[in-house]
């Protein structure tokens, strides 16, 4: 059986076509999946967009009050409707733990018997441990920075990827964090220099420390990439590149620091109102729908799977856990490989570009 | 194709009464049949854990995992939406795979939900990893009911092994004599292999209600014999 579901036009136009023969009033559709609403789909007869009220929809089937004509071109578009586009590189949790019953459970497989919520366990913990270091990072969150110069972290944050702002040109410039300044917990005193207590006999404590004020007071607008002249954007992209100076201040691009116990990034002064952009992970499992592997991972997921309930249970002979542990590692390096997704052209031309700078 | 109950009662009577060991009536018939068809429906179950332990072979029509499926799907009820969730109410003799219908996108999917004690669902539903959920069901038998768990499940589907309908010999009492009478008669569901079984089965059963010890010995010794041969 093919693994593309549904048909091409669906896919690129979100559409179907049906031909009329005089006396059919009835049409199954047969999206997937299948519109939930009548408003959630527009009908064309030859090309006329047909009102509403003369036909309804159910469950997947179209219903016309009255029979098109032979030969007639229905065309059915889904509107509202989320893009299945590109979706064909990935497979979903819920197929991976239903093809991995077929493949690895039951009389005379490797595992005889085990509870579906263990397969579904070890498969959402696969998904996690993948998504930290073996699949692409797809998340991404654009914000202008307000004047507090704070980003809220994503509500699915795990970590950053990577911080960065969007210069005139689209060109998005890499922000580096900071390590000699934080926004440490400030403790409110009185005028004595006494620590404040609330009613509860809690520590009071202001939000925004010194030491957090005086880094964003700091404004050297002066030294930004906009100020430097000249044509060679690479050069401008300033990567550190400043010999003899601490790479990571040896740049324009910006700060930034992250309070993971106030969930904020914090940047500094010279990005106020500058548009960035956080790349980071996720643990795969926020939403159903990002419950998902591509599909270069797909046997790494398995052969996890299959290590980690061997490996959970007892009297498992020690050379099937030990046999299934080399089969995982392998099979994860093999997703790296491929999703690290390099290509000869590119090799080519970045290397190039290193033995460009190296002759600087 | 099902045993029919007539070939196996005459069958009975003929080896009982051989020697004038006694007479069944068919009410005693009736009763002993419907014992034997549940002793040997019951008794597929452990052979097949056995069997399955056993290496057999490619030859379908004799490998004994097969043959004893092949006895068992004539009862077997796949994928029955269970509008009602008792047990008893739906004739389960044993419960399959049970699954949770539930709607993803608009469309209806059928997931197998997982069986849980209460002390397990317990432990499972202490986990954000392990807990029911629409994609992920789980169910509990509360009072002899399938009880799904798991938000936004729409309905339960249910695999399972039906009980045999119980069998009965018909007849009408012309001049004193039991005449069958295949109108209100109800064969054996049984797989067609099993008559000889039956006949053994409920001469063996009737040696002990006309309290004839030989004749429960000659049918236990030759269905000793056949099952030894059955799992060598």
């Amino acid at each position: 059986m093919a693994l593309f579901k549904g048909t091409q036009q669906q896919y690129y136009d979100n559409s179907k076509t049906f031909t009329g023969n005089g006396s059919n009033k009835a049409f199954v559709l047969g999206f997937s999946p299948a519109p939930l609403l009548e408003s959630d789909i527009d009908v064309f007869v030859n090309g006329t967009e047909v009102d509403n009220g003369d036909y309804v929809y159910a469950s997947g089937t179209l219903t016309f009050d009255t029979a098109p004509a032979s030969g007639a071109l229905i065309l059915v578009r889904e509107i509202n409707v989320d893009d299945q586009l590109g979706n064909y590189q990935y497979i979903t949790l819920q197929d991976i733990t239903n093809n991995f019953r077929v493949a690895y459970v039951g009389e005379g497989k490797i595992i005889s018997k085990v509870k579906i919520p263990d397969i579904n366990f070890h498969a959402q913990r696969a998904m996690q441990e993948f998504s930290y270091d073996t699949l692409k990072s797809e998340k991404s969150q654009e914000i202008e920075l307000p004047p507090s110069l704070k980003m809220k972290l994503p509500h699915d944050y795990v970590n950053y990827v990577q911080f960065s702002w969007k210069d005139n040109a689209g060109v998005e410039r890499i922000i580096y964090p900071v390590r000699k300044t934080s926004n440490p917990r400030a403790i409110l005193q009185d005028g004595s220099y006494n620590y404040v207590f609330g009613d509860d006999n809690k520590l009071l404590t202001v939000e925004d420390s010194e030491t957090w004020k005086a880094f964003k007071a700091n404004s050297d607008n002066d030294n930004t990439v906009e100020n430097v002249s000249g044509p060679d954007t690479d050069a401008t992209l300033a990567e550190g590149r400043r010999y003899g100076l601490t790479p990571e201040h040896a740049q324009f691009n910006g700060l930034f620091f992250i309070d993971n116990s106030r969930g904020y990034a914090f940047f500094s002064s010279d990005l106020n109102g500058k548009v960035i952009t956080i790349k980071y992970i996720s643990d795969g499992l926020g939403t159903e729908d990002e419950m998902r592997v591509h599909k270069f991972a797909e046997e790494a997921i398995y052969k996890y799977i299959a290590h980690a309930i061997l490996a959970s249970k007892v009297n498992t002979p020690e050379y099937i856990v030990a046999r299934f542990k080399r089969e995982r590692r392998a099979a994860i390096r093999q997703a790296k490989l491929r999703l690290s997704n390099l290509k000869i052209e590119e090799i080519n031309l970045v290397m190039k570009n290193k033995s460009k700078i190296i002759k600087h | 194709m099902a045993v029919n109950i007539n070939t196996v009662y005459l069958r009975v009577l003929a080896i009982a009464n051989k020697e004038q060991r006694g007479y069944i009536t068919p009410q005693e018939f009736n009763t002993l049949a419907n014992q034997a068809q549940l002793d040997i429906f019951e008794q597929y179950f452990y052979d097949l854990n056995q069997f399955l332990r056993l290496p057999g072979n490619d030859t379908i029509h004799a490998d004994p995992v097969d043959m004893l499926e092949e006895k068992i799907e004539k009862f077997s009820i796949f994928n029955a939406p269970a509008t009602n969730a008792n047990l008893d109410v739906l004739q389960v003799y044993r419960l399959g795979a049970v699954f949770a219908r539930v709607s993803i996108n608009g469309a209806t999917q059928i997931i197998e939900a997982q069986h849980m004690s209460h002390s397990e669902l317990r432990q499972y539903l202490s986990s954000p990893l392990t807990a029911p959920a629409k994609t992920r069901p789980m169910y509990t038998i509360d009072n002899n009911s399938i009880v799904m768990h798991g938000d936004g499940v729409d309905g339960t589907n249910i695999n399972y092994i039906k009980k045999p309908v119980d069998v009965y010999w018909g007849y009408n009492i012309i001049n004193g004599e039991a005449l069958y009478n295949p109108a209100t008669s109800i064969n054996f569901e049984l797989h067609a292999s099993e008559e000889t079984e039956l006949v053994l089965k409920i001469l063996s059963l009737s040696g002990v209600v006309i309290r004839d010890p030989q004749l429960y010995q000659i049918a236990a010794t030759e269905d000793a014999k056949n099952i030894q041969q059955e799992k060598q």
